[in-house]
């Protein structure tokens, strides 16, 4: 495709080694001197006032260094999602959330916190504390809390709700005239999903160790934005973000989603700990806190009305969603309306109407995970898309040939789409995943019946416009000719620390060994927005392609000026800058000084000129003149959309209710591949947290109670090796106009469309219509389903 | 509680160490020890990534106290690599991709060891009995299985 060094090479990670070895630096690995550990008191009720709390024994137990609760910690209310830094002008700013309050909201909410010197000993000083609480009446469905008669669960921010515990703004999106659009089709269906919150179930739980120096505060910890995080804690802690360093050590355990700014609570109790006990202090949370106390995906029920004319035309698509928003907004309204745009955009329809909101409930606040609100809508309108092509006799993949958006056609996002090859990607998931045995397939009526489905999806590369969304790099060449790279992302397993070093070596045309990259830490890269929103690559691959575009002109300016000549006369090609015309003309003492021996340089002869230099000669010659070249990249106001398939084969076993995937295929168009390693784990990983969504992942509540029933990691049902099935990763590559040498994102899109195309394998094998589908599809939902149909 | 002497070994080193005997070994392994590549992913036995080998079987070191592993043999991943050669499917989990957070990968590569000294000719089926309890989250364990596969194969033709 391309005759790029770099771009689309094979290139090992640069962090395997270490991660082999077993070297690679987590933030529960950092020990400081002095170090106290915090454990966590948390509520046993689902919404309750705190009547009193005594925590007289906590603090006289030996070795514990501070105690803090809603009465002695700082109680700026504030945001844990990148919202707080995210927010444009005129959208609605929802903060909701204190370290602690004197309310507590769901079970696991934040009570107290110790700081001691052993874990044990804070682990015993927590049991220590006596809370009376006044219990208040609580809410586990969102169609429960949002009656108006039931109690207001921010009943003080009133002024932030558009309707009863409905936090900040509905989404709204219409286009053409819904009615008319129903009354040109010749048929309708309609579906409506529910759908439970599912767990990121990231390896490492969130993780802080904050340390203090004078006024300075320095934390460690597992966020995906590190700069986004230094904002939010100058914000909560009123300190300047110039006094405040926020870095990855520089691994983190994974992410999806869950923390897209603050890591839950553990940095900002790390640090108001610390600031208590003016000692450094290292918060992890356990599984168990990770399971009930930090954000999940949104549950909650999506309805679609889809009308379409005999030929399989749509004509109208009404969309409506509710979300459970569990009880705090955290990332709010972009959830529900990323779902909306979204998926009003996958097909041509000229008739819209998308309603959505998210409402509070007495449940664990649920924030962001990998697909951002998409897969909700995307299983949903997929489902419709199915039943339609059933209803008419057409075969789903003919339908989608037929309506699916292409390059150029008007959609509902609000960036063009300037690039898609969906329809390759479906032309091949159909080949792979051999489409043309689905009728046949069919025809079994026996106990085992077998199915195929598929779904298709689109989603962004970045947050531009829905939030803010700018990205800068620099880039310095060293005295020896190695590059530094400098910008704030996050690699949270993505791979992106490789594929960003390999932007840069092509963007300067220099060797990749000679490419290094800082990421991830606040006080050596500038500011940005870091690894989510399938945003690293797309986003710090364009800054640094800008930031490179800067420096090579200053290189070649420089080299120019050497040699007499203008710097359009010049070229780099693998580290070395040369004559176009292969011309003489850098004199030979600008080659005088040879140290860093180890690096390349130009063989010397006789000659008084030459027609090439080496970084390493050109960049040590600048330093003896007292310069150096550093450029500086910005990148702003750009999206693009990746497009991608997913394709299920599937066999129910009608007396058990079991799934079995045959076979699985994920199709992408993520633009130019970059790292084929890296794009590849991203859309295996997906696909089998996308299966897991389908199958058998799910958060659930005792009603009577409100406590989760999830509590360890054995109850939750994300996929072994042994559930793996076979599953095929492909991309179709096409250059994006807009992203670094033709990529865009790809983090989020493999979890997306695998629910729609399981949900409609299934409903494919049983033959039915299924006008109200619950994910998972436990053997339990199937077997209902069966019965409900036959 | 009292501490005591327990003294066992430690890739292929004796160790004594001063603990509580019902302290988990991954503690002892982290805290005191200073060995860090042992990673604690939940610490109820369900995730895997606390893997260490016990006289050569693969084992959750979140549930073993230290006190049973008196007398007896622990390697963990610090241990796998001999002599600065990394173990063959160190080298094929970085040349396959099959390494991406990193957080799992110390537990999947003892996990492996442990099966490969057993069984240098695994197939799929053993493959996935000796992995089950090892979660990864990101790779889908695609590329995971593909090193393991590879691994098996370069061991074989190296023996």
């Amino acid at each position: 495709m391309n005759d790029y060094k770099s771009i689309g090479k094979r290139v090992m990670r640069r962090d395997a080694r270490e991660k082999v070895l077993g070297e690679a630096k987590f933030t529960c690995d950092v020990y400081l001197p002095g170090m106290l550990h915090a454990k966590v008191l948390r509520s046993t009720l689902p919404h309750a006032r705190i009547k009193s709390i005594d925590t007289t024994k906590a603090e006289a137990l030996p070795g514990v260094r501070a105690v803090l609760t809603y009465k002695n910690t700082i109680d700026t209310l504030y945001n844990q999602a990148a919202a707080l830094m995210e927010i444009a002008e005129g959208q609605t700013l929802v903060m909701d959330q204190k370290i602690f309050d004197n309310v507590v909201r769901f079970v696991g909410d934040e009570v107290a916190a110790v700081a001691a010197d052993t874990v044990e000993i804070a682990e015993a000083a927590i049991k220590l504390i006596d809370v009376e609480y006044e219990p208040l009446p609580f809410y586990i469905d969102p169609l429960d809390a949002e009656k108006q008669d039931t109690v207001n669960i921010h009943a003080d921010k009133l002024h932030l709700q558009s309707a009863h515990n409905v936090p900040g703004d509905p989404s709204h999106i219409k286009k053409g005239d819904i009615e008319k659009g129903f009354a040109e089709s010749d048929e309708i269906v309609e579906v409506k999903f529910k759908i439970a919150p599912v767990k990121q179930m990231q390896m490492e739980t969130h993780s802080a160790v904050a340390s203090l120096e004078d006024d300075r505060i320095t934390v460690y910890c597992s966020t995906q934005n590190v700069q986004v995080v230094r904002g939010q804690l100058a914000h909560i802690f009123k300190i300047p973000m110039s006094r405040i360093t926020v870095k990855n050590p520089p691994y983190v355990g994974g992410g999806f989603g869950i923390r897209i700014g603050l890591s839950g609570k553990a940095e900002v109790i790390a640090i108001a700990l610390a600031l208590a006990a003016k000692k450094p202090v290292k918060y992890i949370y356990s599984r168990k806190e990770d399971l009930i106390a930090s954000e999940t995906r949104h549950g909650g029920y999506v309805s679609v009305r889809l009308g379409a004319k005999k030929d399989g035309t749509l004509t109208a698509l009404e969309m409506k969603s509710i979300l459970n928003k569990g009880a705090y907004t955290s990332h709010g309204g972009a959830i529900h309306g990323t779902l909306g745009v979204m998926n009003t955009s996958l097909y041509r329809i000229p008739n819209i109407d998308y309603y959505g909101y998210s409402v509070y409930t007495n449940t664990t606040p649920a924030g962001a995970m990998r697909g951002y609100g998409n897969p909700q809508g995307n299983m949903t309108v997929n489902r419709a898309v199915d039943m339609m092509a059933k209803r008419l006799g057409i075969d789903p993949l003919e339908m989608r040939r037929k309506n699916a958006t292409g390059k150029g056609d008007e959609y509902m996002l609000p960036y063009p789409c300037t690039s898609s090859t969906l329809a390759g990607c479906m032309e091949l998931g159909a080949k792979e995943i051999h489409w043309d045995k689905r009728a046949e397939y069919n025809l079994e009526k026996g106990r085992v019946r077998r199915g195929m489905g598929m779904g298709i999806g689109t989603h962004f590369s970045g947050g531009h416009p829905f939030v803010l969304d700018y990205e800068n790099a620099f880039i310095t060449v060293q005295a020896d000719g190695s590059v530094s790279v400098a910008t704030a992302a996050s690699d949270i397993g993505t791979g992106c620390n490789t594929s960003l070093a390999q932007i840069a070596a092509e963007a300067l045309n220099v060797p990749l060994k000679k490419v290094y990259l800082t990421y991830a830490d606040t006080s050596s890269t500038p500011y940005g927005y870091g690894s989510h929103s399938s945003r690293s690559v797309f986003m710090h691959g364009n800054a640094i392609v800008e930031a490179a575009k800067n420096v090579k002109a200053q290189i070649l300016e420089y080299a120019a000026s050497l040699a007499g000549i203008e710097s359009s006369d010049l070229e780099i090609v693998d580290g070395i800058i040369r004559t176009i015309d292969s011309s003489r003309r850098f004199p030979k003492n600008i080659y005088a000084r040879r140290i860093f021996l180890d690096q390349e340089f130009t063989p010397l002869g006789d000659e008084e000129f030459y027609s090439s230099i080496t970084f390493t000669e050109l960049a040590h010659y600048a330093h003896s003149q007292e310069k150096q070249f550093m450029g500086l990249g910005s990148i702003n106001n750009t999206n693009a959309p990746p497009w991608y398939c997913s394709f299920a084969d599937v066999s129910v076993d009608m007396d058990t209710g079991r799934i079995t995937l045959n076979n699985f295929v994920g199709v992408h168009d993520v633009g130019t591949v970059i790292n084929p390693d890296c794009v590849e784990g991203q859309i295996n990983g997906g696909n089998l947290q996308g299966i897991g969504y389908a199958l058998g992942e799910a958060l659930t509540y005792d009603e009577r109670t409100g406590i989760q029933y999830v509590n360890e990691i054995q109850q939750y049902m994300q996929p072994t090796i042994m559930g793996t099935p076979d599953m095929g990763a492909y991309y179709v590559e096409e250059k994006e106009p807009n992203g670094p040498f033709g990529a865009k994102g790809l983090g989020e899109t493999p979890c997306i469309s695998p629910v729609a195309a399981i949900v409609n394998a299934v409903c494919n094998a049983l033959d039915i219509d299924d006008d109200d589908i619950k994910v998972p599809l436990t053997p339990q939902v199937v077997l209902d389903m069966i019965k409900k149909n036959s | 509680m009292s501490l005591k002497k327990i003294s066992f070994f430690l890739n292929g080193e004796a160790k004594d160490v001063y603990a509580n005997p019902g302290d988990m070994l991954v503690d002892v392994i982290r805290d005191k020890l200073g060995l860090l590549g042992t990673k604690v992913g939940c610490k109820t036995g369900g995730c895997g990534a606390c893997t260490v080998m016990l006289d050569g079987l693969a084992v959750n070191s979140c549930m073993i106290p230290v006190g049973k592993v008196a007398g007896k043999s622990v390697v963990t991943i610090e241990g796998v690599a001999e002599n600065n050669e990394l173990h063959p499917i160190q080298e094929a989990m970085m040349e396959d991709g099959a390494v991406q957070c990193g957080y799992c990968t110390p537990g999947i590569i003892v996990s492996a060891k442990a099966l490969f000294d057993e069984n240098p000719n695994p197939d799929s089926e053993d493959i996935h009995r000796a992995l089950e309890g090892n979660i990864c989250r990101c790779t889908g364990y695609i590329k995971v299985e593909e090193a393991i596969v590879k691994a098996a194969s370069n061991i074989r033709k190296e023996g």
